[in-house]
This record gives C-alpha cells, sequence and structure tokens, in this order.
C-alpha cells in the first residue's frame, strides 16, 4: 500500500477521485476492524462509513513522518469502533457478555478474507506468551479496557498493561522482521 | 484494583490498542505531551496494532463505500495544522474531530489540536450539562440519555459546540419552559423543552421562524420523555427571525393558527 500516502495527500487537497481511490484500498481493512469490534452488522456499516467520511475529513492532519497511512486509517477506524460498543453497553454488561462470548483470534480471521496478513500475524501472535496474546486480542477486537481485560483474565491491571505493551513490541518486531 | 496505577509509560501498549479510557488516558495522555521517546514507541506499537487491523480484512458491503463518497462531497474538510505541535499522533481526538469537524472554524495558530479540540470537547461536554440542568433533569441518567439519543445527531452536536452557540430560556404561556442554543454562523438552533402541557392526539407543538420573509415552519416537537421534549433542530435561521412556539393539529399546519404560547428573538 505504498500508494496510500500520495492518495491522503490529494485527498487533503479535496481531490474526490483519490478518495474513491483510497476507500478502495482501506475499506476492507475498516470494514473488517470494525465489525470485529462491534459484532451487529448494520452498525458496523454504519460506523465504518463514518470513519471513511472522518478520513476524508482530516486527510490533511496525517503526517507520513509519524507512521505508516495503513495505521493512520486503522487508529481511527479502531477508536471509532470502540467508542460506538463503549457508548453503547455498560462494561458491567459487556463484562457479563464476555464470559458468554470470549474473543478469539480465531473468530476474527475466520471472518476475515483469505489474507497474507491473517496468517502472519496468526503466525506471530503464536510467539507472544498466552497473557500477552489475550491481552492484546480482548483490547483489539474486543474493544475491552485494560482494566476490563483485567477482570477478565483475573489479573493485576498493572501486569495487563505491561503485558499488553511487552507483547506489542514483539508482535511488531515480528511483523517487521518478516518480508 | 482500581487505585492501581501503572507507571504511565508502561501503559503505551494498552494507549496503542485503544484500551485506556478516563483518567487512565489522561494521564498517559500528559505523559505522551513530555515524553518525546513514548510517542516514537507509540507510533511503532500503532504499527502492529496495522496489522492487526489488516489481518481483520474485510470487504463491506456493495454501495458502501459510495455512500461514504457521497457524504464526503457534503463534508468541509478541516484545514492542515499550520505548525505542528501534537505528538499525539493521530490524537484521541480525532474521533471528536469527525463527530464535530464542520463546526471547527479556521485554526489560526498552531496549537490547534491542543488547544481547540479539548475545549470543544469541554464545550460540548458544558453545554449538556447546562442543557440537561436546565432543563432541571436529573443531571446524569437525562443528560446520558441526551449524549445516545442525541448527540449521535452530528447536526445537533455542530449547534451545540459552535463557538457563538448562545442559550436562551424562556418560558411556555401554557406552562414549561424552553431553552434554545443557537449558533448565528451556522444559522440554526437547538430547541428543547421541559414540563410543557401535555396536549391531546389531535393537537401538537409546532416551531416556527417568525421573520420579514413570514412565519416559516421550523420543526414539530416529539412526544415528551419523562418530562422533556426534544432536543430538535431549527435551520436556515435569518437575521431578525423570532422563534415562535404554537400549538396545532396534529400533523401540523402550515401557517400558525393559534396564539404563539412562547416567543424568542434570536
Amino acid at each position: 500500500m505504498a500508494e496510500l500516502p500520495v492518495l491522503l495527500e490529494r485527498v487533503a487537497r479535496g481531490e474526490r477521485d483519490a478518495f474513491e481511490d483510497l476507500c478502495r484500498h482501506i475499506a476492507a481493512p475498516v470494514f473488517g476492524t470494525v465489525r470485529a469490534v462491534v459484532r451487529d452488522r448494520p452498525q458496523s456499516e454504519e460506523v465504518t462509513q463514518e470513519v471513511l467520511v472522518e478520513v476524508w475529513q482530516c486527510a490533511s492532519r496525517f503526517d507520513p513522518g509519524r507512521g505508516s497511512a495503513l495505521a493512520w486509517v486503522t487508529t481511527i477506524a479502531h477508536r471509532r469502533a470502540v467508542d460506538r460498543v463503549r457508548s453503547e453497553q455498560r462494561s458491567a454488561q459487556r463484562e457479563l457478555r464476555a464470559a458468554a462470548h470470549a474473543v478469539d483470534y480465531d473468530d476474527v480471521a475466520e471472518t476475515a478474507e483469505a489474507n497474507l496478513d491473517a496468517e502472519r500475524v496468526r503466525r506471530c501472535l503464536r510467539s507472544l506468551t498466552e497473557l500477552q496474546r489475550e491481552a492484546i486480542i480482548l483490547a483489539y477486537y474486543g474493544g475491552y479496557t485494560y482494566r476490563q481485560v483485567a477482570a477478565l483474565l483475573e489479573v493485576a491491571a498493572g501486569t495487563v498493561s505491561t503485558r499488553m505493551r511487552d507483547g506489542l513490541i514483539r508482535l511488531r518486531d515480528c511483523l517487521g522482521a518478516e518480508p | 484494583m482500581r487505585t492501581h496505577r501503572p507507571e504511565p509509560h508502561t501503559l503505551a501498549g494498552a494507549y496503542a490498542l485503544d484500551a485506556l479510557t478516563g483518567a487512565d488516558q489522561a494521564r498517559f495522555e500528559r505523559h505522551l505531551a513530555r515524553c518525546r521517546q513514548c510517542a516514537a514507541e507509540l507510533s511503532g506499537l500503532r504499527e502492529a496494532t496495522a496489522r492487526l487491523a489488516a489481518a481483520a480484512a474485510a470487504q463491506p458491503p456493495a454501495g458502501l463505500t459510495q455512500r461514504a463518497v457521497a457524504a464526503a462531497a457534503q463534508t468541509r474538510q478541516l484545514p492542515p495544522l499550520t505548525r505542528d505541535t501534537s505528538r499525539r499522533w493521530p490524537g484521541r481526538h480525532a474521533a471528536a474531530v469527525g463527530s464535530a469537524g464542520p463546526a471547527a472554524g479556521t485554526p489560526g495558530r498552531s496549537s490547534f489540536r491542543r488547544a481547540w479540540l479539548p475545549k470543544l470537547a469541554l464545550a460540548l461536554a458544558g453545554a449538556m450539562v447546562i442543557l440537561a440542568a436546565t432543563l432541571g433533569l436529573a443531571a446524569r441518567g437525562a443528560q446520558h440519555q441526551l449524549q445516545q439519543d442525541q448527540l449521535n445527531s452530528h447536526a445537533i452536536a455542530v449547534v451545540l459546540t459552535a463557538r457563538d452557540a448562545t442559550m436562551i430560556s424562556a418560558p411556555v404561556s401554557t406552562g414549561g419552559t424552553a431553552t434554545i442554543v443557537m449558533s448565528a454562523r451556522d444559522h440554526a438552533l437547538v430547541f428543547a423543552a421541559a414540563g410543557l402541557a401535555a396536549l391531546p392526539s389531535t393537537s401538537c407543538y409546532e416551531l416556527w421562524l417568525m421573520g420579514s420573509g413570514g412565519d416559516q415552519p421550523a420543526a414539530m416537537l416529539p412526544a415528551p420523555r419523562r418530562g422533556m421534549t426534544g432536543p430538535v433542530l431549527a435551520t436556515r435561521l435569518q437575521p431578525g427571525d423570532r422563534l415562535g412556539l404554537t400549538i396545532e393539529p396534529a400533523g401540523g399546519s402550515p401557517h400558525p393558527t393559534t396564539p404563539a404560547i412562547l416567543q424568542i428573538k434570536l
């Protein structure tokens, strides 16, 4: 997706055809991420549309010196998704529900389209400790706060926060090390 | 567990996963603003989460992208930051920008993101608290309800957070209190009322913009919920307009047929 920064730059100048092109590249990761968190399909579609419009709106704020275009876009998408679930459900209800619907990477990967990223991510997730992996998956795909994750895994919050950081660093290195 | 406070630096992972809320989030963001190393680390962790996102990729249904493109065509873009001062890339506030973006003025200063967005959030929270308090609502539950039900409505949020937003309250002659938040720049106002007299099903409340061009129907008020009516949005205000409220036959009227029970000079 080397062309994403260039497209974003054009979108920032208000070029609508560039935005259409950009959407073709980012719609799938955005929708997939949102759906993993939100679950409900109509709401996921709604949030996805909001995210795409937000990308249009905020394109001038993308700074390639700070990270990749995909990271910028998916950060917006993930935030929007967690904002949606957090505004809708009280955390206590979510915690109860969580017991019944454990978040599983296989669930996410299964509904996602077969892609190289999914395979690499699966492999790299396997290289983490169990606690690192569970904490990251519950937070990212489940949309839980680290305190909720701590409650779910019955571990101290401080432990969860360090595991999340260590796990992401390991994941970053593992993914970055691969071609 | 509530009182447990991990070192802010160790929260970078949780922050990258959007797993911080409230005080935890504020604490990390304060730390982040002073810690260059954290900002660099955070952007690396974001690359990892971006791959988690890519791994979940799924094609949205046909038509969604077209709808987004059509919606974008009607959405004003934010101007670029003139000098880069924010380390919160892309910032917790990106979401806030999206939900109230068109309310943004032109940021003439470099500290736009840092200074303006928290103010926006504060103004929005403030407006909701004031609105809820003015309406005499049990603040917490009602405010929450308002936020959930109504702030989802983009246009209402835009008016409530407009820089020139002004609030006016006035009694309704048949009972109850009306409150409006108005933005002259957006030519729009948000109307809400508490304790309006109940009407028979054959009647309804109708809002009017009364000006030199005649009386224009602005909105029909919905049925009250827990004593509260609205908020409703009225747009296309003209300078010199007055806001009027009348009781009309159910379904509304093209022109007021009864004397106004509330008039506010805008």
